[in-house]
């Protein structure tokens, strides 16, 4: 599904030039679920966008669903992530003057042909996250953990086989983060790829393979044995604020 | 990408931002505004030139002695010529087919004098078939007939404003004025004309039969204007053909040029048009350059929306939005803003129109074919001067975007 061979970034060039990433190779297979781990500035993010198609890498080669995405032009990219790509970002990303509701169609908009069920598509996705009594909010007017929500539906719109999340659970406080974690949870046993960035050993804990970078390349590769899993910890989190 | 529903999604953004999307059309506002007012006035204007021209006559060809020439906007003869006759008026009236009525006139600008009161005024002789081809109509009164006419009788009808000058505006029916040094009884009072194409007072002037006129006051054997009415407007042109080549021949001219000269009512519509027209077209052309200088407005809130919403156009880029989408975004955004300020100022353009004619100041006509160009014009501006920025906003790198927020 993804392959990455020695993939090489570089910002800025001549004197100025910082390599990042330094020769980067792995491989994804559908249904997996992945942490990009690593301390601040090491890449991750830099990492995470090329797997997106967001950017470009400066040497190796990146294949998505057995295309080389070095040979795609912007349209083709832009459809690629229209369609098999959905984004979650730390900051959420949400157009701020306009509604829960027409924020998850946006990506729609770029669909081709245009869904006759856009809205009640949408509405299915705000209710898959819980948020079906928030449609008609602004952004302004939910709480971080509802604005990711939103974000999260927002990005499985079009159906994408792959979640991208970039620290997503970064803003937020422990609950809410889980509450996100659990979402992500049940995209995975629904079949979706995902690959979610962190720094924090706890939200890795929950992911099936971790991915640790280190100064430009992987330091380190591995399964997680028993990954945690977060929607039964927010069931049991519940149950006991129902005790309470 | 679906146009309408990211328009709808564009409208809810810009609308969200009152302030700044007024601020960012007033230009246009203000130019299609004025472009409709200046042209409804132009209009307005026409109507009132066209409706004088109609006024001095139904069908109306006018024939002067001599080569006239306009000077200080009246037409002027310009050496005095002796060769048009009364009987070229009658010739006139029985020859050219296409000739309902001629009436032959003189006229001079006189001292005339009721007891004390005393005034320079346009002395016109005339026959009787003058006032129906000149549309003069008698107030109060009455005329004077053929007969009166022939017989050279010393009766006058005196224009509305020469009551005003000489009587007070008291009926001055059956009392004696002095024309020169010859007496006149008054017999009636024509209805006011107001004033003609050239802003001339057609209501000050005094009508006395031809033959009295050219005898006992001018002394002359000659006239200085035929007036002919056409049998329709559809015979002016072929009318006045008519005419002069009846002319030339009575007056043997041959080889030399005209000792006359024809105008007709068409004619004279058409020059008249044409200078209102061409006057109009100057002033709106200058409203139309305050229209270009709204487009920068435009340009000027579209580049710095541009730097704003940054991050906006990083996530669309990144949820698959195309570079031409993007650019299509802002191109349709900046042609909405000015299609708003077009539509705001048709409106107000329309509304300042029909209060300045209805507060009296100037009598208008709406040109909703103005209206339409002004504002398809603000929407052309828009488009145009949203190009740069809608090329600055595709050409984001997605990446760089996203991280600006
Ligand atoms: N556009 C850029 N230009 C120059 N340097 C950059 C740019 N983006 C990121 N970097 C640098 O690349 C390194 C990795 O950044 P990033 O991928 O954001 O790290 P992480 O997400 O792991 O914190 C950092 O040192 C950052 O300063
Ligand atoms: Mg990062």
């Amino acid at each position: 599904m993804i392959e990455l061979k020695t993939i090489e970034k570089t910002y800025g060039s001549g004197d100025t030039a910082t390599p990042v990433l330094k020769g980067i190779s792995f491989r994804i297979q559908a249904g997996e679920y992945v942490a990009l781990m690593g301390a601040s500035g090491t890449g991750k993010s830099t990492l995470m966008n090329i797997v997106g198609c967001l950017d470009k890498p400066t040497g190796g080669q990146y294949q998505l669903d057995g295309a080389d995405a070095g040979t795609l032009d912007d349209n083709a990219l832009s459809h690629l992530r229209n369609q098999k790509i959905g984004f979650v970002f730390q900051q959420f990303h949400l157009l701020e003057r306009t509604t829960a509701l027409k924020n998850v169609m946006l990506p729609l908009i770029y669909s081709e042909p245009y869904p006759e069920d856009a809205e009640q598509r949408a509405e299915k996705a705000l209710t898959a996250v819980g948020l079906n009594d928030r449609m008609y909010y602004r952004p302004g007017e939910l709480s971080g953990g509802q604005q990711q929500r939103v974000a999260i539906a927002r990005a499985l719109i079009t159906n994408p086989q792959i979640i991208l999340a970039d620290e997503p659970t970064g803003n937020l406080d422990s609950k809410s983060g889980l509450e996100i974690l659990a979402i992500f949870k049940r995209l995975h046993r629904d079949g979706h790829t995902i690959i979610i960035v962190t720094h924090n050993e706890e939200v890795a804990e929950h992911a099936d393979r971790v991915i640790v970078l280190k100064d430009g390349k992987i330091e380190q590769d591995r399964r997680v044995a028993q990954p945690r899993d977060a929607e039964k910890e927010v069931d049991e989190r519940i149950g006991r604020e129902d005790a309470e | 990408m679906k146009l309408s529903r990211n328009l709808a999604l564009s409208c809810e953004i810009l609308a969200a931002q009152k302030l700044r999307t007024l601020l960012s059309v007033t230009g246009i506002v203000v130019g299609v505004g004025a472009v409709v007012l200046i042209v409804s006035a132009g209009r307005g204007a026409e109507k009132k030139i066209l409706d004088r021209i109609r006024d001095m006559g139904t069908n109306l060809i006018v024939v002067n002695a001599g080569q006239t020439r306009i000077i200080a906007g009246r037409q002027r003869q310009i050496a005095t010529v002796t060769t048009l006759k009364a009987d070229d008026a009658e010739a006139i009236a029985r020859q050219c087919p296409s000739v309902a009525l001629a009436a032959p006139a003189i006229s001079k600008k006189l001292a005339t004098r009721y007891e004390s009161e005393n005034a320079n005024t346009n002395v016109v002789g005339m026959t009787p078939e003058g006032f129906h081809v000149r549309n003069i109509a008698i107030a109060s009164g009455r005329s004077f007939d053929p007969e009166e006419n022939r017989a050279q009788r010393r009766v006058a009808i005196l224009g509305p404003t020469v009551v005003e000058n000489l009587f007070d505006g008291a009926d001055p029916t059956g009392l004696r004025i002095r024309i020169g040094r010859v007496p006149f009884e008054v017999v009636g009072v024509t209805a006011p004309k107001g004033m003609d194409a050239n802003g001339v007072d057609q209501d000050d002037l005094i009508i006395v039969p031809l033959g009295t006129a050219m005898r006992r006051l001018f002394n002359v054997t000659h006239i200085q204007t035929i007036y002919v009415q056409a049998r329709s407007a559809e015979l002016l042109n072929t009318g006045e053909k008519e005419i002069r080549e009846l002319l030339r021949q009575r007056h043997r001219l041959r080889d030399k040029p005209d000792d006359f000269t024809i105008q007709n009512q068409a004619t004279l519509v058409d020059t008249e048009r044409e200078t209102t027209r061409s006057m109009t077209f100057l002033i709106s052309s200058v409203a139309g350059i305050s229209l270009v200088v709204g487009g920068i407005g435009i340009l000027a809130v579209m580049l710095i929306s541009v730097r704003e919403r940054t991050g906006e156009i990083g996530l669309r880029r990144a949820v698959g939005a195309r570079r031409s989408d993007i650019r299509t975004q802002f191109l349709l955004e900046s042609g909405l803003l000015a299609a708003v300020g077009g539509l705001v100022g048709v409106l107000g353009g329309v509304g300042a129109a029909l209060a300045v004619s209805m507060l009296g100041y100037w009598e208008t006509v709406i040109s909703w074919p103005a209206a339409l160009i002004g504002f398809a014009f603000s929407v052309f501006v828009g488009i145009v001067f949203g190009i740069y920025p809608a090329i600055r906003a595709a050409a984001l790198e997605p990446i760089e975007a996203l991280r600006a927020e």
